[in-house]
């Protein structure tokens, strides 16, 4: 590991599952902290499946999972049975290296394997613990169960999103994983920079649902604000116009184009020509929109949407085509700025990986390893971390408390 | 008082973008001092929707300026603003400011990034969703795609952005680094978060996501927000276990051991099989009592409360997930609270909204 990697030194234990733990620990990863993710052979993360069958075993499908591997890069990963005795105990030599755990359990699991905030204490007495439940570690809600699914349902998003005459409208099918995620990087950095300077951990409260009310703030203060229920307005906005998804030349192909203000509205008109001439001003097209939108779709019907979307920002026009998962990864913006970076991986061959959203120079920071197989760094890290045998390792195997294959759970 | 995490830091926001200020608030609201740079008019949050009834002051900025304090550009001498920038932690702006050189870390926050064919272009909220590929499906499969609303990527950007940085003041202050930098975040590759995995699994598989319906999205089915008597509630079915449970709960054992019906992509191709006995079931059931029974059994289902009842949730109040703003005005504002807690260094809830200018003397009298 570079010095110069911002957070060199500093050793996470991951025990989170799914998108939105792993999503955090995976930022710090990126950045140089030593991420040691913990599973077991029975308890893998669910997001290798969560319909495991021994078919989906016998065909390797715990390292085919694009969603595991693209949140657990730059991680080791050692497997530990929590159940057994020797299992916690490793763990606890583990944590007893480390900075900070991260765990998403439901809140029911660590107590029942007898670990927790105190447990990990005893053995670090600064560690920082940081839970990440839906719906936060306190409250009559805290054991209640979600996914990024739920969590998008409970922060009320959905009633600020879609037309008046549809239901409440989800943006995605994990909204709030990605976005628990972010929150969770950034709630960890903050409580390492008060160790660093302290030398004090501490417990933090992730509620995933909490870290949602920002994005939904837009309407959470309208209606804080004047009392006033927002509207769900499709496409349409009460300050501007136009606004609209417009379709254009193509299969299902569209563009959004936006003015918010008058002289991106002047540029607009004249692109799209006479059928727009008599509309005046903000308040008249707002007042007329139906009417605009029907010239500017007529328009749109005949453009090619990425050539539109050029055109139009070449006139300072915001617009922009649509993208969909099978096109992103041509899109010569991020081509150009190296976001994709191709990784051979175990098992599944050269893949892409999206880089972090942050760069300290022209390119993005170097993704060094991509995601490890199940139990990959067992050996380095129980052997050379933690100064276990190769007899105990093998012991260890025997006794199925760690082990590099998955099994299905017994009972 | 206990002490705050970022205490000790020194953050000059010079762009007053949604994103610089939403980076600046978290820093804020851990303890940081984040002092704004504003313009003789003030940052553009100060003329941004929703308003307060008077519809002078902004309801999005006072809650993305909490706990900052306002300087006025024009009123100072720019040797000593130079001096402060100098002096800062860190210093945040759009990517076009051009500043005095700041002595630790340069955050800046943009569109599309400082490179690459998009650079130039003119960002929005809208058209980071319409590239990053989630707009294209929202809404009903004729269409058209539906606009997420707000400034949701403006938040993430900031979010983002507050990581990259809070990261390199950190390495700082452990050694890890001994000279200024420059970090840049685009608000586009931001929200890629919520969309590369379908990128990846396209590449795996040849598959895209295709939009498939108001609330219907892959893998599973049943999710989405449907009618119930008194409301709306928040399905999510995922595995085995929760189909099972989820029949029971709405009488439906005919359902519940199909084999078909056990996996979460063999429900979504029965959904016109499924659907209309699911609504059927729903309608005549209350949602506030159906969340509860369901999470009882290990359902992750959801109240999906509107803007109204979002004050209200039990849970929500349990935790004061809401707070108190107070405005230049004497104004007082519910906002969301900060979005995670650290215990022994306990964020700030709420706090005050600067005036334009407010405390320009006060901290240019700091600056030799």
């Amino acid at each position: 590991m570079k010095s110069s990697d911002p957070l060199a030194g500093i050793r996470i234990i991951d025990l989170s599952m799914g998108w939105a733990g792993p999503l955090a620990c995976r930022h710090m990863a990126d950045m140089g902290a030593d991420v040691i993710k913990v599973e077991s052979c029975e308890r893998f993360d669910w997001w290798r499946s969560w319909e495991a069958t021994p078919q989906w075993i016998k065909d390797g499908g715990a390292e085919k999972s694009t969603a595991f591997n693209m949140v657990n890069r730059n991680k080791r990963n050692v497997t530990l049975d929590l159940a057994h005795p020797e299992g916690r105990k490793l763990l606890l030599r583990l944590v007893k290296t480390a900075n900070a755990v991260v765990e998403n359990y439901s809140s029911s699991v660590l107590p029942k394997l007898n670990l927790g905030y105190e447990v990990f204490r005893e053995v670090r007495d600064n560690i920082i613990l940081m839970s990440m439940p839906a719906f936060g570690s306190t409250g009559p809600w805290r054991e209640f169960r979600a996914y990024g699914s739920t969590v998008e349902q409970s922060s009320g998003l959905p009633h600020l999103n879609g037309c008046e005459d549809d239901p409440p409208t989800m943006q995605h099918v994990a909204y709030g994983d990605a976005c628990g995620g972010l929150n969770g990087s950034a709630a960890l950095l903050v409580a390492l920079r008060h160790q660093a300077r302290t030398g004090q951990g501490q417990f933090v409260d992730l509620s995933q649902t909490e870290a949602l009310f920002a994005l939904a703030a837009h309407g959470i203060l309208e209606f804080s604000a004047t009392g006033a229920t927002p509207r769900r307005q499709g496409n349409r906005s009460d300050t501007i116009a136009p606004q609209g998804v417009y379709r254009c030349a193509g299969d299902d192909e569209w563009i959004v184009i936006q003015a918010f203000d008058e002289s991106q509205w002047q540029a607009l008109k004249q692109e799209i020509g006479p059928g727009v001439a008599g509309f005046g001003g903000c308040e008249e097209r707002i007042a007329r929109a139906d009417e605009l939108d029907r010239h500017i779709s007529a328009y749109t019907a005949q453009q090619n949407a990425t050539r539109l979307m050029h055109r139009l920002q070449s006139l300072g026009v915001p617009a922009a085509s649509t993208h969909t998962a099978a096109t992103l990864l041509e899109d010569p913006h991020l081509l150009e700025r190296g976001y994709w970076q191709w990784l051979e991986r175990a098992v599944v061959g050269l893949q892409p990986n999206p880089s972090a959203p942050y760069r300290s120079g022209s390119q993005p920071f170097a993704i060094k390893s991509p995601a490890p197989t199940l139990g990959q760094h067992n050996h380095e890290i129980l052997g050379g971390d933690l100064g276990l045998s190769a007899p105990d390792l093998e012991r260890l195997t025997e006794l199925t408390i760690i082990g590099t294959r998955p099994r299905m759970r017994m009972g | 008082m206990s002490q705050q995490a970022l205490q000790g830091l020194s953050v000059v926001d010079v762009s007053g973008s949604i994103a610089t200020s939403y980076c600046a608030k978290l820093y804020a609201d851990y303890g940081a001092r984040v002092l704004n740079v504003e313009p003789q008019a003030g940052f553009g949050t100060r003329r941004l929707a929703p308003y307060m009834p008077d519809q002078i002051e902004s309801a999005m900025h006072a809650y993305l300026h909490t706990n900052k304090l306002s300087l006025r550009r024009d009123h100072m001498d720019p040797g000593q603003l130079a001096r402060l920038i100098e002096s800062a932690d860190l210093l945040l702006d759009d990517g076009t400011s051009d500043e005095a050189t700041c002595g630790g870390v340069r955050a800046s926050i943009s569109w599309y990034g400082e490179s690459g064919p998009y650079s130039e272009f003119v960002g929005s909220n809208a058209q980071c969703f319409a590239l990053n590929g989630m707009l294209k499906n929202i809404g009903r499969v004729e269409g058209p795609p539906l606009i997420p609303t707000g400034y949701q990527a403006e938040i993430v950007g900031g979010l983002t952005a507050f990581t990259g940085s809070l990261a390199q003041v950190l390495a700082g202050e452990i050694g890890n680094r001994s000279t200024p930098v420059h970090l840049t975040t685009s608000i586009f590759e931001s929200t890629l978060c919520f969309t590369d995995v379908g990128v990846i699994g396209y590449y795996n598989s040849g598959l895209s996501a295709q939009r498939m319906g108001i609330n219907r999205y892959p893998p599973t089915y049943p999710l989405g927000v449907f009618p119930c008597a008194d409301g709306w509630i928040g399905l999510t079915v995922l595995t085995p276990s929760q189909w099972r449970s989820f029949c029971r709960l709405l009488d439906m054992p005919d359902f519940a051991d199909v084999e078909m019906f056990q996996s979460s992509v063999g429900r979504l191709e029965a959904i016109d099989v499924l659907e209309p006995v699911i609504r059927e079931r729903l309608l005549n059931q209350s949602a506030e009592e159906l969340f509860y029974r369901g999470q009882t059994n290990a359902i992750p289902l959801a109240r999906v409360p509107t803007m109204e009842e979002l004050f209200g949730v039990d849970q929500f109040v349990a935790r004061n997930a809401f707070t108190k703003a107070q405005l230049p005005s004497g104004e007082s504002l519910t906002v969301p609270s900060v979005p995670f807690r650290l215990y022994e260094t306990p964020p700030k809830f709420g706090g005050v909204v600067a005036a334009l200018g407010e405390h320009t003397k006060e901290v240019s009298s700091e600056i030799l």
